[in-house]
């Protein structure tokens, strides 16, 4: 019964190809831009590698999409911050205030680690990459809240949250934060800095939100037995 | 090497200061400084001025050997005469006056008393030497005798500013005539960057919106004289900007192109200086540099695919470098 279900799923092209849309016939696999999987030696594979590889010579493989490269300065994170940063579809204006933005964090940073004494040098980061990373790290929150319906009322019942939703509530709270709360002549990429950078040493309005959600939670503790998954 | 903090400073932003990041000012000696400041150890100057032309690529480093050479000239005692950019002279000025000395020019104080301010600064134990050898009088009751210092008149230019282009002119025409004496003779270097800007069009406007040709405006008229090499004494060093020209395609960066016929002849003959991209050994030094003041933090980019992948995406242009390290 399986073989004949992926016999018709064999690769029709339609006669106009859409390839922007990602409504690609599930026969085809996706695409591996890292180089490092194409450098390992034939003897290194491990059978299931080897199986992978003969597949792949045998399937048709999707287009990359123009975010992913197979640079070494590729980060999925970074990428993700950028499409959300991005209004009307115009990515090269968010990409351009990111790189402000790291290069800004980096400049104050070495700037600050170049007067500063012999001893105090090893404790200041200068690596932008680094500081967004941890930033990130520290605005993640460890639990949620979700709106349940019982007996007529709505309450707020603390939930454990997926992974890739606490890395959007904390990259959401961060672009949120830097959009409203600044005046108005600052410029997106100078106050994005200056959050990040309290971020990482865990101060600042995004790190207090994430504790305040904290603290809900905890207040919240006795309505835990509401959620039944 | 070290370069002078005031010339750096007047051509890059005040937020993106190198200086001030790594807490130290350097400058790469490259081949065409060196060139450069080896033609104005040999030439002799007895013989009419000789102009020096810096042409290259956008980013290929003019401005920054133009500042080189401008470095070595105040070293020897040079009087220096640096305009950072003559492309602002011909666009974006707010108040354009017409000139009292000659009724069809136009008098652009804001920039002049600039320019004069910066003068002060650069040239100050040069100011109390120089003695003017001509009366100007700027007004009814306002006049400079003969024999006051030079820096009276550039006083006066700075605190009067609706004579100050004319001042500019006479300081101008007092340094062409005393640049070669023998009775306290000093070499005068005029340091022009965005030199095609000076022949070309200008996008300013009169009252009536019929355009003003850069003859008409006096402080470009003074400079196109300091430029002729009718004096000695000095040499002319400039260099063409493709970046603030103005109706000029942005792949153009040849002599021909940017000055345009006027432009060419006026400056005919020179002595064409190329400044070209990063050599392999002059990227090594520029990429070590970075390294050694910990601006490259990425840990990709210390290994050799990052550096590879540095040189193809630059194609070794110093200021594509400059700005993709900037975020590596």
């Amino acid at each position: 019964m399986a073989a004949s279900v992926t016999g018709l799923l064999k690769p029709w092209t339609p006669r106009v190809l859409l390839v922007r849309w990602s409504r690609y016939n599930p026969y085809y696999l996706e695409p591996e831009p890292r180089k490092e999987v194409y450098h390992i030696p034939e003897t290194e594979l491990t059978p299931e590698q080897k199986e992978e590889r003969e597949l792949k010579s045998v399937r048709p493989i999707k287009a990359a999409t123009n975010s992913v490269t197979s640079s070494v300065f590729n980060d999925p994170v970074l990428s993700k911050f950028v499409n959300m940063m991005m209004k009307d579809g115009d990515k090269i204006i968010a990409k351009g205030i990111i790189t402000q933005t790291l290069e800004n964090m980096k400049r104050k940073q070495v700037e600050k680690y170049h007067k500063a004494p012999e001893v105090k040098k090893a404790e200041i980061e200068c690596n932008p990459y680094v500081i967004f990373h941890q930033a990130l790290e520290n605005c993640k929150p460890v639990i949620g809240l979700a709106s349940i319906q019982k007996g007529g009322k709505f309450y707020q019942v603390p939930i454990p949250l997926t992974d890739n939703r606490r890395r959007f509530l904390a990259m959401k709270w961060m672009i949120t934060e830097c959009r409203d709360n600044k005046h108005r002549r600052t410029l997106m990429y100078e106050k994005l800095s200056q959050e990040l950078l309290a971020a990482f040493s865990k101060e600042g309005n995004v790190v207090k939100r994430k504790h305040e959600l904290h603290k809900m939670a905890e207040s919240n503790r006795a309505y835990a037995h509401y959620r039944w998954w | 090497m070290e370069t002078r903090p005031e010339t750096v400073s007047i051509f890059r932003t005040q937020e993106n200061d190198p200086v001030k990041t790594f807490n130290e000012g350097c400058v790469m000696v490259r081949q065409p400084a060196l060139e450069l400041i080896s033609h104005l150890k040999r030439a002799d100057y007895i013989n009419p001025t000789l102009r020096y032309l810096l042409y290259g690529v956008k980013g290929s480093g003019k401005t920054m050997s133009l500042c080189h050479a401008v470095h070595y000239c105040s070293t020897q005692g040079w009087l220096v005469l640096h305009i950072p950019d003559a492309h602002l002279w011909v666009k974006n000025c707010k108040e354009l006056l017409p000139s009292s000395y000659h009724a069809s020019r136009f008098d652009q104080p804001i920039q002049a008393s600039n320019w004069l301010r910066n003068f002060r600064t650069t040239n100050e134990h040069f100011l109390s030497k120089i003695k003017l050898r001509q009366r100007y009088v700027w007004t009814k009751r306002e006049s400079t005798e003969e024999g006051r210092p030079l820096g009276e008149l550039v006083d006066m230019g700075v605190s009067r500013v609706k004579s100050s282009s004319d001042v500019v002119g006479a300081v101008l025409k007092e340094l062409r005539l005393q640049a070669g004496g023998t009775e306290g003779g000093f070499r005068l270097a005029v340091a022009v960057d965005g030199v095609n800007g000076l022949w070309g069009r200008t996008t300013l406007k009169k009252e009536d919106k019929s355009p003003v040709a850069p003859e008409e405006l006096t402080l470009v008229h003074n400079l196109r004289k300091m430029i002729n090499n009718d004096w000695c004494g000095g040499a002319v060093i400039a260099t063409l900007s493709q970046t603030g020209s103005l109706y000029a395609p942005s792949s153009a960066y040849l002599p021909q192109e940017l000055l345009g016929e006027e432009g060419f002849d006026s400056m005919d003959p020179f002595i064409p200086v190329p400044v070209s991209l990063y050599s392999e050994k002059e990227f090594e030094s520029c990429y070590l540099y970075y390294l050694d003041r910990h601006w490259l933090q990425h840990p990709h980019s210390q290994t050799e695919e990052g550096k590879k992948e540095l040189i193809f995406l630059s194609n070794r242009n110093p200021s594509v470098l400059e700005r993709l390290c900037a975020f590596l």
